[in-house]
């Protein structure tokens, strides 16, 4: 019941965090593009935005942001987890557990701190001294809410977890937040195991 | 009032300050360092215990520093003016591009502005102490000119709303490149000039990748001590009023480095070694300087009434302008006129 | 593993310290030995590489910071994610991903399979090489492993070629691209020293030649030990040649992304950029190019972002945290003071740049404590030239160390079908020492790096 809920509740955060590295990847599209005009602008027209520095760090703010949560729903955020691999199931999900426990304390702070940065920000109305004098409280509000929502994702990720360590689920806790390596080291066995063509050797 | 040079027994108290960007400058190694690190501790009789750092060694990069001294790590701070204008816009309009070529004049227009500046500043619980110039703010390029004039559409590397203004209006072509990579800029031709103070330029090794520059000082980057309010308002006031003699001395001998590092920083970079202490003597390829003519004096003040000031009250607000008329007008003697 | 030998470094200076009649150091050196202990354990239990980074950064706050340091995270975090020069990074993921999509790093490494297959090492050979290349038009050894990393892995995923060893040679070929000229460092070295910047870049090369033929021997020692006897068939010229066309689309981009930095067209940021626009077109010439693909590129690309960007919270709350404590300038100042030979002065400080790489950011490292160990070096008659370069090295070191390197954790974050990180660990280990043997030599002979400064001047 609990588990199912803490389940849909995932997959809808997981949705938007799939939208929301979308549009950070098209950021940095954009931000080529913008670098690109700036470059080519001022060779051959003589024109440039005179803000490249800025907008650019915003894109890269927005970006890095933006893409956190779904980093983590594809579980490609970097653990070192050798030694835990090593160990047997049972005792593995706990440490799965306590991982994403810390993983949630430094999300709780990071939100914390990104907001706080928002409201001074706010508090002195602050804008960037390039010539189109953007508000901070924009890009860095925007960055502030890409972190808020892999706190949040990580949240449930972890109450999730722990329900399912509850029941006795100890595969399903490794398949929320056990390493990418994990499937594909299964996947691997499997080609090893003969389905493997077409290797060209050398080395 | 407090004696500079003594104070009375107390409780020790222990001081942190942040002061300048990285830690081999002048303002630095003589100034801040001896004074804030030996010079006042010893004056108080061991009372004072301060430590001294500059933003690099923080990972700084400037624009935080207000924040910084507001958020209680650091106790006194120190970044340009205009650095920090973001926060708070008002302060920009003390070192506006062309206002002031004369460091006398610079100076006066800077410290009448504080008491207008500390009412704005002391609403996000920081106040100004002193404030002190770099050496004269100058361009440097890569291309010989004889007057700036013929620096009409070169590709410029600028830093901020008001010098982006100026370099604008003079003709030129302002581009936004990250300060790392002006070095690198200059020596390709990514930008032909770039504007740094004098002396940053030779520190930064800009002489080996540039071989000419202005020596009329377009800006100061007029800085300041920002302190945190909080701290200063709780301070033992004997130890304030001994903080508030010394630093009163200390600006003095900033005011006096920064007038005599615009020099040296011209003398070195042009390879003469007698007018060269401070930075290092350029003997490789040394740089030729121009200097401005009556024409070129003319069309900078001209450029700083006609667009960097109405510009920057632009950004600013109307209160801008109106305080700019109140404080400022009178002693550089342009005034603001709304359009 | 490197941060209890720095606690081990730490313990025998303070040691040796005393026994000359030193005061004494007022090092915790207790509390030093447990926070190397919970970095390990940290790491050892599989905690999120940035949780802890960033959590042991708190703690240490709470313990010994008598200063509000949590008002001041927001600022912390905010720097790296909006730094301009960072902003390269993303758009050299971002060409590469679409050049892998268009096909043409798969024909790159094709085509230079047919010259290089009957080599000892084969195509690792092309991981060094090419990071070389791509080192000299850019100052990030981040973004120097990520490019080429995104255009080698998937194309090595389906060979037999021994993954650490792919993983390894990668992340040594993006410890280059600090060293190979042009290169971020040297700009601050230059900055904090008053070096000349110039004198630095020609001072880099010899070395950054020595370092790139140790990586190849080290390759060619491994094609000769392991499956040297299944190279293939030689394949006649006329194939050989045929196959160099596919070398011309990249080729052209290199050329063009080099030529528009050297050119002065742009910086090697703004080149970046250009990079992905000309990959692109080059996609659209080979009917490739849809919206769709670039959408796809664009997605991992975020991802490989966030996964740097988490580490860099995690990495500079940390480093906010000791240098506000000043515990990097605390311990330089202690390794300088220490009273033996010069030499081996040198080599303790080299140490201790080794150790502090393990945790700290390269940048950070050198400007907190190059002002401290700088005049020492200068005292002790050792050129500032050759330090600026070796420094340099010892931050390259620092990337690839493991457990904590940025380099790393991009290849990793990039391997096309995961697998444990210790792969990048265990692959990077032959080149982290011939690197290390690299840095000894130049300790030996300075002559390596100041003879081609000399002879051209
Ligand atoms: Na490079
Ligand atoms: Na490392």
């Amino acid at each position: 019941m609990l588990l199912g809920a803490l389940a849909t509740v995932r997959h809808a955060l997981q949705s938007v965090a799939r939208a929301m590295n979308r549009a950070a990847g098209w950021g940095f599209v954009v931000c080529s593009l913008l670098v690109t005009f700036d470059v080519l602008g001022r060779k051959f027209l003589g024109v440039s935005t005179q803000a490249t520095v800025e907008l650019t760090g915003y894109l890269l703010a927005f970006g890095i942001a933006f893409g956190l949560a779904h980093t983590l729903a594809e579980r490609s955020h970097i653990r070192i987890d050798v030694l835990v691999m090593r160990l047997p199931l049972g005792l593995r999900q706990y440490l799965h557990l306590a991982a994403a426990a810390l993983l949630v304390c430094l999300l709780g702070i990071l939100t914390w701190a990104a907001w706080s940065l928002v409201e001074e920000s706010h508090l002195f109305n602050a804008h960037d001294t390039s010539v189109i004098a953007v508000p901070m409280v924009l890009p860095q509000g925007l960055w502030a809410f890409g972190i808020a929502v892999m706190a949040l994702f990580a949240c449930v990720l972890t109450l999730e977890a722990m329900a399912r360590l509850a029941v006795g689920d100890a595969a399903g806790v490794e398949r929320l937040l056990g390493s990418r390596s994990l499937d594909d080291e299964a996947k691997e066995a499997l080609e090893a195991a003969g389905t493997r063509t077409g290797a060209k050797e050398t080395a | 009032a407090q004696s500079a040079t003594s104070l009375p027994p107390g409780p020790k108290v222990s001081i942190i300050t942040l002061t300048q960007p990285i830690p081999n400058v002048p303002q630095y190694t003589l100034v801040d360092k001896p004074w804030f690190g030996e010079e006042l501790p010893k004056r108080s009789g061991g009372r004072l215990v301060i430590k001294t750092g500059t933003w690099a060694e923080n990972s700084l990069s400037g624009p935080e520093i207000l924040r910084l001294t507001r958020s209680g790590q650091v106790d006194i701070g120190a970044a340009p003016l205009t650095t920090v204008s973001g926060d708070v816009p008002l302060l920009d309009g003390v070192d506006l591009a062309g206002m002031s070529p004369d460091i006398q004049k610079a100076r006066r227009i800077a410290e009448a502005a504080v008491p207008t500046a500390n009412k704005e500043l002391e609403r996000v619980g920081v106040r100004i102490l002193g404030v002190f110039p770099y050496p004269a703010q100058v361009i440097f390029c890569r291309q010989g000119f004889s007057s700036i004039a013929d620096l009409k559409g070169r590709k410029i590397r600028t830093f901020g709303a008001s010098l982006n203004d100026f370099v604008t209006a003079l003709g030129m072509q302002p581009v936004s490149i990250g300060f790392p990579e002006v070095y690198s800029a200059l020596e390709r031709g990514v930008v032909d000039c770039a504007v740094t103070g004098s002396g940053s330029g030779n520190s930064g090794k800009w002489p080996e990748v540039t071989t000419h520059m202005t020596t009329l000082p377009l800006f100061w980057a007029v800085t300041a001590y920002y302190a945190n309010l909080a701290w200063w308002n709780k301070l033992d006031p004997a130890v304030r009023g001994f903080l508030e003699a010394n630093i009163k001395e200390i600006v003095d001998l900033q005011w006096k480095l920064g007038a005599d590092g615009s020099a040296d920083g011209i003398a070195c970079n042009t390879g003469k070694a007698d007018g060269c202490k401070i930075f290092n003597l350029v003997t490789k390829n040394p740089m030729t300087a121009v200097a401005a003519g009556p024409a070129d004096q003319a069309q900078i003040s001209k450029i700083f009434a006609d667009t960097v000031l109405p510009g920057w009250v632009k950004r600013c607000g109307a209160r801008c302008g109106e305080l700019y008329n109140e404080v400022i007008a009178p002693i550089s003697g342009v005034k603001y006129v709304a359009k | 593993m490197i941060a209890f030998l720095l606690v081990v470094l730490l313990v025998l200076a303070s040691t040796i310290w005393a026994m000359f009649g030193g005061q004494a150091l007022g090092l915790p050196v207790g509390e030093l030995v447990l926070l190397a202990g919970l970095f390990l354990l940290f790491f050892g239990a599989g905690i999120y590489v940035a949780a802890a980074l960033g959590l042991l950064g708190m703690l240490i706050g709470l313990m010994y910071s008598d200063r509000p340091f949590w008002l001041f995270l927001g600022q912390t975090i905010w720097a790296p994610s909006s730094n301009y020069v960072l902003v390269a990074v993303p758009l050299f993921l971002l060409m590469g991903e679409i050049l892998l999509r268009a096909g043409l790093s798969e024909k790159l490494y094709r085509a230079l399979n047919v010259w290089l297959a009957r080599l000892p090492g084969g195509l690792l050979h092309t991981n060094i090489v090419s990071c070389a290349v791509f080192s000299a038009i850019s100052g990030s050894s981040v973004a120097t492993a990520a490019t080429m990393g995104s255009v080698a892995l998937p194309y090595f995923e389906r060979t037999r070629y021994n993954t650490r060893m792919v993983l390894g040679s990668l992340a040594a070929g993006g410890a280059l691209g600090n060293l190979i000229p042009p290169g971020i460092t040297f700009i601050i070295y230059g900055l904090i020293t008053e070096t000349s910047v110039g004198q630095l870049y020609i001072a880099a090369v010899m070395p950054s030649l020595l370092v790139t033929l140790l990586f190849i021997a080290v390759i060619l020692w491994h094609g000769l030990t392991h499956g040297r006897m299944q190279a293939p068939a030689r394949l006649p010229l006329e194939a050989r040649l045929r196959s160099l066309v596919d070398l011309v689309p990249t080729t052209l981009l290199i050329l063009l992304v080099l030529g528009s930095i050297y050119g002065g067209l742009a910086t090697p940021t703004e080149a970046a950029a250009l990079g992905v626009v000309g990959a692109a077109i080059f996609a659209l010439i080979e009917g490739r190019f849809s919206l769709r693909m670039l959408q796809d590129s664009a997605e991992a690309t975020a991802r490989t972002t966030a996964l740097i960007g988490l580490i860099l919270f995690g990495a500079y709350l940390l480093n906010f945290v000791l240098t506000s404590l000043r515990v990097p300038q605390a311990m330089a100042e202690m390794v300088s003071a220490l009273p033996l030979p010069g030499w081996s002065i040198v080599a303790l400080i080299l140490l201790f740049y080794l150790a502090l790489g393990t945790f700290m950011e390269g940048f950070s490292m050198i400007i907190t404590t190059v002002p401290i160990v700088f005049p020492i070096i200068v005292a002790l008659g050792y050129d500032p030239v050759w330090f600026g370069v070796v420094v340099t090295m010892m931050v390259e070191i620092a990337l690839i160390s493991p457990p904590d390197g940025t380099v790393m954790y991009v290849l990793q974050g990039m391997r096309p079908s995961g697998g444990p990180i210790t792969d990048v660990f265990t692959g990077v280990m032959p080149f982290l020492a011939v690197y290390l043997l690299a840095v000894a030599i130049l300790l030996a002979l300075p002559e390596i790096a100041l003879w081609l400064p000399r002879a051209m001047s």
